[in-house]
């Protein structure tokens, strides 16, 4: 009995090893940035309903979607950036073809916390404040208090647009608080008294107080009519002109269904 | 030493050592407690009629007749909310350009706070997203976006020197002298008669797919995953380690290459998890190709080898203490040694190779770093059988962490991270229980 019931157990570990792996209908699989999360979430869903085509969505980090593209284990990779000179040069020694295609846009919406009365500041200020030749909020124009100067991991892709719009390669100051995904970050800003920090702008809510950069708020006027100094695109990369399902997906942004969940996700609608 | 110290010392040890079990305990119920209690939340609650809707509409379940009723005398009370809007719309539209203004900020956020409460008011065009077409399912949050509708939440920046500090302004006292004023005293008071609260359980929190990223519904697709994943990761580390175990006791011969093997597998079980997960990603996805991505079977496969050093372990132990004696008298009576171990050395050790199993099973259920890069995707529908080969999977450990920092509404829905975190708590309790319930039967029938 024993014996019959290990020999089954080898039997099926067999099994599984050998079985095909083609079989059933595939699905569509994005992996990549954290910011596009939400809006790939929301579209999966709407997909999944409408075309009854499973839909997997991983949040792991633009870097991370790009390096699945690569690797050819995603089918859509979200990016909040775009591809690096050395990430095309290796997507092209493994055969791949990244296009790119905008899915919607959005404004990085420097936050703090509720309490503190700074209401803007300049794009030299924050990059001050980054590295750490402002420690003080009182050095531009705020209370005597600290600050927590809050950053996003090197695998984000708002990270790095941040220090291209902002810092201009520059390194960020040592003491930075690291946060891996812009919920930590709102998390954390929410939480803290002198910290500052940098979201999309669909996650800012009422628990954060977005402050003006060069006298502009972040909002969705001024992110579509590109006066917002941290405006950017966010991506959907895939391995050429995408086909079938795919491309389906890829131009949801474009529907009005697309266009009216983007808004109400608080990003910005490109087309 | 004299007597007296003596027993000084063994009371004091004896004290010292029941002591730290109480603490163990104190510290596991201060865990436990919270999350029992607000994970069960997550099932028990005051649901509204909204949640009600959601059901029906959703789900198809629940009855038709008595909630389109419900829906009915609920509306017959928001009726008079929406006349009030309405109402406030003509008066606006009488007002000057300079009052209007001073009023349309205010107004906007009182329509945004009744939205949160019930739904889209009329007029509004209906919602893509489902997160915006019902209003609080639950009666808890009902009383808390009541509270934004009554009060503005307002920093005194008056003093731009120091931080400063929260008070909350009357949103009627805003609006003092208008037609809206009464709108807020009415909504305070009739909440329950448009809400409809009723204490609902709500098994499909267990069963039903999560709708709009865990903004209603279920975790049943997490849950599946986290089974698939932890009895896949037995199903290939068991075998796999229990012979090693009897290598590494029955034929291995002491020397260079056996305590090399030996040392590996120990430094291997202290190897933190985060690097098996980097490493199930290179080696099983990008080498092997074992998927075209994430899957349950990569993820299963990373598991086993993380849990494979403890199974060896504790299948040595197990054993090595079975008596020589049976061994002895097996061979003696002419048994081979393969026979010997098979017939009798395993079965002996059972009990121990299975407590090892349990505890490892219990680990593979919980851990979240190897499967990250290897088979959890924050969204996805559940899967059958036939699709571990090939398709990723949500699972409560990786979706525990996604909610509680990553998700865009984190702190909107807070009930479904407890019931997830109750809900793996209690499949690896489950999980142990029935493998220690195993291995009592299996002692059980040794002894007799």
């Amino acid at each position: 009995m024993r014996r019959t019931g290990m020999v089954l157990l080898l039997l099926g570990m067999l099994i599984a090893w050998g079985g095909s792996p083609e079989a059933v209908a595939k699905g569509i699989m994005i992996d990549g940035s954290t910011t596009v999360g939400p809006i790939s979430k929301s579209f999966a869903a709407l997909f999944m309903k409408k075309y009854k085509v499973p839909v997997t969505v991983s949040e792991s980090g633009s870097g991370n979607g790009a390096k699945s593209l690569i690797n050819g284990s995603c089918d859509i990779a979200d990016m909040s950036r775009s591809m690096k000179p050395q990430e095309l040069a290796a997507a092209k020694a493994k055969g791949i073809n990244p296009v790119a295609h905008v899915a919607a846009l959005d404004g990085i919406a420097m936050v703090v916390h509720p309490s503190n009365p700074v209401r803007s500041l300049t794009k030299t200020q924050i990059a001050d404040i980054y590295t750490g030749r402002v420690t003080n909020w009182r050095q531009v124009g705020g209370p005597n208090f600290p600050v927590v100067v809050i950053q996003r991991e090197s695998n984000s892709g708002t990270q790095e647009t941040f220090r291209e719009l902002v810092l201009d390669k520059r390194k960020v100051v040592r003491s930075a608080e690291t946060q891996a995904s812009n919920g930590a970050v709102k998390n954390r800003v929410s939480q803290t008294r002198g910290a500052i920090g940098f979201l999309g702008l669909g996650y800012v809510d009422s628990s954060v107080k977005p402050i003006a950069v060069n006298k502009v708020m972040p909002s969705v006027a001024t992110v579509k009519n590109n006066t917002y100094p941290l405006s950017r695109p966010l991506f959907m990369y895939t391995n050429g002109t995408p086909k079938g399902m795919v491309a389906k997906f890829i131009d949801l942004p474009k529907t009005p269904d697309g266009k009216r969940i983007i808004r109400e996700l608080g990003f910005v609608p490109k087309y | 030493m004299n007597l007296g110290t003596r027993k000084l010392l063994d009371r004091s040890f004896t004290a010292l050592g029941f002591g730290s079990i109480v603490i163990m305990g104190l510290a596991l119920l201060v865990v436990l407690a919270p999350i029992a209690s607000k994970g069960i939340g997550a099932i028990v609650f005051k649901g509204t009629i909204e949640h009600r809707k959601l059901l029906l509409n959703e789900f198809h379940r629940g009855d038709a007749a008595k909630i389109g009723k419900e829906e009915a005398s609920a509306n017959e009370y928001r009726q008079k909310v929406f006349d009030m809007l309405s109402e406030f719309d003509q008066e606006l539209d009488g007002m000057d350009y300079e009052q209007q203004s001073k009023y349309r900020g205010n107004y906007d956020q009182v329509k945004t706070a009744l939205r949160g409460l019930f739904g889209p008011l009329p007029g509004d065009t209906e919602p893509a997203l489902t997160r915006f077409r019902y209003g609080q399912t639950r009666w808890d949050k009902a009383e808390e976006k009541l509270h934004d509708l009554l009060y503005e939440q307002k920093w005194d920046y008056s003093n731009p020197d120091v931080i400063a500090k929260p008070y909350d302004v009357s949103r009627a006292a805003e609006f003092e002298g208008t037609s809206l004023v009464k709108l807020f005293s009415y909504v305070e008071e009739n909440l329950d008669k448009m809400m409809l609260p009723e204490w609902t359980v709500y098994w499909g929190f267990i069963t039903d797919k999560s709708i709009d990223a865990h903004f209603f519904g279920g975790i049943w697709p997490e849950i599946q995953g986290t089974i698939f994943l932890a009895i896949g990761a037995m199903v290939f580390a068991f075998p796999l380690g229990v012979i090693a175990a009897v290598y590494f006791t029955e034929y291995a011969k002491d020397g260079f290459l056996t305590s090399m093997l030996r040392s590996a597998n120990s430094t291997l079980a202290g190897v933190p998890s985060i690097v098996f997960g980097l490493f199930g990603l290179a080696f099983f996805i990008n080498t092997l190709h074992v998927s075209h991505s994430k899957s349950v079977l990569a993820g299963s496969l990373t598991l086993a080898i993380m849990i494979l050093p403890t199974i060896i372990r504790a299948a040595e132990e197990a054993i090595l203490a079975v008596p020589k004696t049976y061994k002895e008298a097996s061979l003696g009576l002419g048994s081979t040694k393969w026979n010997t171990i098979v017939t009798v050395i395993l079965p002996a050790a059972l009990p121990g190779i299975l407590t090892g199993g349990v505890i490892s099973l219990g680990r593979a259920a919980g851990e979240t770093a190897p499967i990250i890069f290897t088979a959890a995707v924050s969204v996805g529908a559940a899967i059958g059988l036939g699709d571990v080969l090939n398709s990723p999977t949500p699972a409560l450990s990786w979706n525990i962490y996604n909610l509680a920092s990553e998700h865009e509404a984190a702190a909107e829905i807070r009930h479904v991270q407890y019931g997830m975190v109750l809900s793996l708590v209690t499949i690896v309790l489950l999980l142990n229980l029935s493998a220690i319930i195993l291995r009592a039967r299996i002692s059980k029938k040794l002894k007799g």
